[in-house]
């Protein structure tokens, strides 16, 4: 298929390899961070990295919406999901993200009704097919995911279908891209930026980056030459003294992003003050909830939640991961207590978290021999 | 995902994707598709055209 196979290229990649090793300023070392769970998974499952120079090396970030979401939610949706009647739907990598007292796949075998959907909109479906039953949709993810649940709820209101709620634990990218500048623990050279998440909200939200903190971001394509390119553009701006927001997944990505989707956001959403993140904690104004205007389909305000924070477990370092202070490798439980099979953290859950990805494409091996 | 039909009035569309999966997705915030077009998809909404 045409750009799938274009751009996974091996000769290609290797030619734009050399010409990234051209643009390395002598004794300088990068630390570019990919901000996207997405491009996590494909630097590891094409070997990217094994392309790149030792002195430029990639911070995973905290785009993968399942590893930051925090134990407190799992612990509320299965509150929910217990409810009597209840049909609850969630997306398939949710299913064995731990909660404080067990997972979603254990309420399910307790005798919960839990159930995958693809998207809200096939929530919304069982809704349709099972009026005397109350349907509940377990929303996560960034901007990429919360137009499709917007427009679900949209149509749910248009509907008047009463036994169909949601409940919110979208997310944006922007405030915790700003926490992570803000913090001291790193020292970032430039971000390979998010693709999905820029063909909803665009390029101009991520201007703040150079503007403020003086550091070039690229957004980038998904394919190996995408990330290649994007990396490649990101050194040329460094070493031409240059600092902007450039656009590498032009193919998808308009500047404004899509317009339509921002708006059905902005009717049937709205900030809360403050989100808890997995290992960033509190960021304001970085999740959604259901606006008033679809308070009747607010599941948080349907049902009685738990709504307690609970702590990680202490073994577990998704947090440290998440922040890209320390590599999945590097964790105490990796590849150990932690496995995909049997996971710890949130970030060996998702086919998109930074020690899934690991784990999943030999790097645990590899990197346990550099150890 | 390609797209293989479209049902204009109710804004869906059954498209394809690279593993011959198909799939029905919501074009609710797109301007109209056509059978052949190629969209970007998440969580069964098209967000965007990619090139064909």
């Amino acid at each position: 298929m045409r750009f799938v196979q274009e751009f996974r290229d091996a000769g290609l990649g290797r030619a734009l390899a050399g010409e990234i090793l051209a643009l390395m300023q002598p004794g300088r070392t990068y630390k570019l961070m990919e901000v996207c769970g997405g491009h996590t998974h494909s630097i590891y499952r094409y070997g990217i990295d094994g392309l790149l120079p030792e002195e430029v090396e990639l911070v995973h970030g905290p785009g993968c919406p399942v590893c930051v979401l925090p134990m407190g939610r799992v612990d509320d949706g299965i509150a929910i999901a217990h409810e009597p009647g209840v049909i609850f739907t969630c997306f398939g990598d949710m299913l064995r993200v731990p909660g404080s007292r067990g997972s979603l796949l254990e309420a399910k075998a307790q005798g919960a009704d839990v159930r995958i959907v693809y998207s809200p909109l096939d929530a919304l479906g069982i809704a349709r097919a099972n009026p005397d039953r109350q349907v509940v949709f377990f929303a996560i993810g960034f901007e990429t995911t919360a137009p499709s649940t917007a427009l679900t709820l949209k149509r749910a209101k248009a509907e008047g279908i009463s036994n169909f709620s949601c409940i919110c634990n979208h997310v944006t990218i922007v405030p915790p891209l700003r926490a992570l500048l803000d913090s001291p623990d790193l020292r970032l050279d430039g971000f390979i930026g998010p693709g999905h998440v820029s063909s909803v909200v665009g390029a101009r939200p991520f201007q703040f980056i150079p503007a403020d903190y003086g550091r070039p971001l690229v957004i980038s394509g998904f394919e190996p030459l995408d990330v290649l390119q994007s990396i490649h553009m990101l050194l040329a701006q460094l070493a031409g003294g240059r600092c902007e927001v450039e656009n590498q997944y032009k193919r998808v990505v308009a500047w404004e992003g899509n317009q339509r989707a921002l708006e059905v956001m902005a009717e049937v959403f709205e900030l809360r003050p403050h989100f808890e993140w997995r290992g960033l904690g509190f960021i304001s104004q970085s999740g959604l909830r259901l606006s008033s205007a679809y308070a009747e389909l607010d599941a948080e305000r349907r049902y009685a939640i738990p709504d307690v924070r609970v702590a990680d477990p202490k073994a577990c370092q998704c947090g440290e991961v998440l922040k890209g202070v320390i590599k999945p490798w590097e964790c105490k439980v990796f590849g150990t207590a932690c496995t995909p099979e049997r996971p710890i953290g949130t970030c060996m859950v998702s086919p998109e978290g930074a020690c899934a990805a690991y784990y999943s494409y030999g790097r645990y091996e590899r990197e346990r021999e550099v150890v | 995902m390609r797209v293989l039909e479209v049902d204009e009035p109710r804004e869906l569309a059954l498209c394809v994707d690279e593993q011959q999966r198909r799939q029905r997705v919501d074009t609710g915030l797109m301007d109209a598709v056509a059978p052949g077009e190629v969209l970007l998809v998440h969580a069964g909404t098209a967000l965007a055209r990619e090139p064909v």
